[in-house]
Parts: structure tokens; sequence; C-alpha cells
């Protein structure tokens, strides 16, 4: 099987390269994103089992990201990691489909967690989604 | 000042204090969770590390000069805060008019990279004392810049620079793309501060080639407290 892929979208280069290496150290396939536009271009390009996403962001600030990725994928596990996510962006990112919210900083290893369950996430949705087309399938030709 | 400008100048420079305390605690949070995670990658390292491994010995030093360019950084933000903290001591006081432009771009540096705006200052070619209120001053020139970024298109440059002339001085806040006639109005708060505590004088400087200023003239010292229009029972044309 696989890594578990996750793509980690922060503006602070250090902290996206830093945190790439100690989820890497653990096993994870990481992608670095330094802005919301990489990280449109990422998902585009790629399948991600999660995504660690910051809110403070310049061009297009973490909620717009955040919209925008699901409009590519709408499945797609996305992870809030934010220095200051206060009651209201929280409520926001949640409405609007994020799955998780942390606040900085965060234990390593609560994250590493969270992204293996995101992938099992989404693989049970993947085979939900399957069963599904495989019914209407069935029911098209009268099987 | 009058009272009425007096007033606006307490009230402008609660909010001013307010962003930019905001914005210089979002940076200094953002210096230790870096460092947070560079102490949690050394961990990781000598915890998974063979014994006497010279590419750990290797990595950490790399990580600890890392670290020291992160505080680094962060004491920088501390000594803005102090700086900025410091600027509201004295109102009649002489100071450095590029050290002062240098505290002020550097406060605006965050708005103005989340706006994707290059933010750029030219400092005067040769040292100039300015008298007067220091705290009003880059209120002033804060504000006016905090209206040209919002007026700029993203990954622009703004280009702020000043020169001594006479008695006078003359701050530039030059965009590269072209400003609105309303963005005088945007920081009609701040101009009005300056008028009052230095009896500055602002145009728009529209240019057809697109390089549109807003200027700022002042004299080196700072007027009396007689000179505000609020002081002769004018009316202000520019505020609404």
């Amino acid at each position: 099987m696989s890594p578990d892929h996750v793509l980690v979208v922060d503006d602070e280069r250090d902290f996206v390269e830093i945190l790439a290496e100690r989820l890497r150290s653990r096993g994870l396939e990481v992608t670095c994103a330094t802005s919301g536009r990489e990280a449109i271009s990422a998902v585009e390009e790629q399948i991600f089992d999660a995504v660690l996403l910051d809110l403070a962001m310049p061009d297009l600030d973490g909620l717009e990201t955040l919209r925008r990725l699901h409009e590519i994928q709408p499945d797609l596990q996305v992870m809030i990691l934010s220095g200051r996510a206060t009651v209201k962006t929280a409520v926001e990112a949640i409405r609007r489909g994020a799955t998780d919210i942390f606040e900085k900083p965060t234990d390593v290893e609560t994250l590493v967690e969270r992204i293996r369950s995101a992938r099992a996430t989404r693989i049970a949705h993947e085979d939900d989604m399957a069963e599904e087309h495989i019914d209407e399938i069935l029911k098209r030709r009268g099987w | 000042m009058g009272s009425d400008d007096h007033r606006l100048l307490q009230r402008e420079g609660v909010l001013f204090f307010g962003n930019v305390i905001a914005g210089l605690s979002h940076e200094l949070s953002n210096v230790f969770n870096i460092i947070n995670e560079m102490a949690g990658l050394q961990q990781d390292i000598v915890g998974g590390a063979q014994p006497g491994s010279t590419d750990t010995a290797d990595r950490l030093f790399e990580l600890a000069g890392r670290i020291k360019a992160q505080v680094e950084r962060g004491e920088t933000y501390n000594r803005y805060l102090h700086k900025l903290a410091h600027s509201v001591d004295d109102t009649g006081i002489a100071f450095d008019l590029g050290e002062t432009l240098e505290l002020v771009s550097s406060l605006a540096a965050r708005p103005a990279r989340l706006a994707r705006v290059e933010l750029v200052m030219q400092p005067p070619e040769q040292p100039v004392t300015l008298e007067g209120d220091p705290f009003a001053f880059v209120l002033m020139i804060y504000g006016s810049i905090g209206a040209v970024l919002s007026a700029a298109d993203s990954e622009r440059r703004v280009e702020v620079g000043a020169a001594a002339h006479d008695q006078a001085v003359r701050i530039t806040i030059t965009s590269a793309d072209s400003l609105p006639a309303d963005v005088i109005d945007e920081s009609a708060a701040a101009l009005r501060i300056g008028r009052a505590a230095w009896g500055m004088v602002h145009t728009l400087d529209r240019r057809p080639d697109a390089h549109d200023s807003v200027i700022l003239d002042l004299p080196v010292v700072a007027p009396g407290p007689h000179a505000t229009a609020d002081d002769e029972g004018q009316e202000d044309p520019d505020v609404t």
C-alpha cells in the first residue's frame, strides 16, 4: 500500500519544510505549498489523503483556498492548522467542509493519527461511491 | 492641536495600535511555531540517531542556526513593539526621519505581504531631524501607506521615498498602479492628523504613465498648536 499522502499549506516556508520533514520521518508522503494558489495547483495534479491548511495567507486566505480545493475535489479531507483559530473562523471553516481544526502548536503524533484516519475516511467514501455506481449500473440493466 | 483633532488622534491611535499589535502578535506566533517544530525535529533526530553520527551533529548544527535566525526575527518584532510603545512618550521631541520611516514601513510590511504588494522604503539621502509629535507622524504615514496598499493591485510595488529641501520634507508614496481619486478619502483621518499636528499639505499626483503618488509636504519644524483648521474655527474640506 502506498504511504498516506498529505499536502501541507502554510506561507511560512521554514514551518512547512520542518513539519514536512517530521511527517516524512513518520512514513508519510508530503507535498508542500506556501500559498493558496500553489495548493490548488497541487490538488489539480495529485491525489491527497489530507490537506493541512493555514488560515492566514497572502493571495488567497485559508477559507477561500478551502472553498476552491473542494470545487476541485469535493471529498478532500482538509484540516485547518492555524495560529489563531477563532471560534468564528473555526465555525466558518467547518461550514465550508473542513474536517478538523488544530491550533498551533500541535502535537505531530496527533496530526499523523488524524491524517491516517482521513485516508481511511477517503477510502471508505470511495468504496461507497463505487458501490453506488455499481448499484446504478445493475438497476439500469435490470439485473 | 484642537480638541477635535486630539480626540481623532486618540481614536485613530487606538485603532492603529490594535491593528499593528495584532499583526506583530501573529508574526511572533509564527516564530514560536517554527522554533517549536525545529525543537521537535531535533528531538526526532536525536531519538533516531546512531551513536557518534557526524551526520546527526551536522544536522543539529544546521537546525541551531535556523533557530537563531528565528530568534533574531522575533527580536526584530519585539524591537518594533518597543519603539512603537515609546513613540507616544513625548509630543514635542526631535527624531530622525529615516529611522521613523523605517519603523513605519516595517510595521506596514505585514499588511503589504498579505496584499501581495512589495513595499519598498527609500530613506532620505541625508539625515533629517524632525521636531514634533512622532506618534502623529507615524500614524499619518502608516494611514497613507495603508490607503495606497488598499488601492494597489496585487503583485505590484509601492515605494515610500523622502527628500528634504529648504525647510520642508516631502514624503512620496508611489504606486506602480494608477491610484483612484478617492484614495485620499481612505486615509482622511491620517491626513487630518498630519495637517493638525504637522501642518502637512497633501497632494494626489496622478500621471498618464500610471505611477501615481500621494505626496505629503511638511515643514521640518512642526507648527505650533495654533496652526490647525480646528483652532481657527474652520471646516475641514477633506473630511466628511
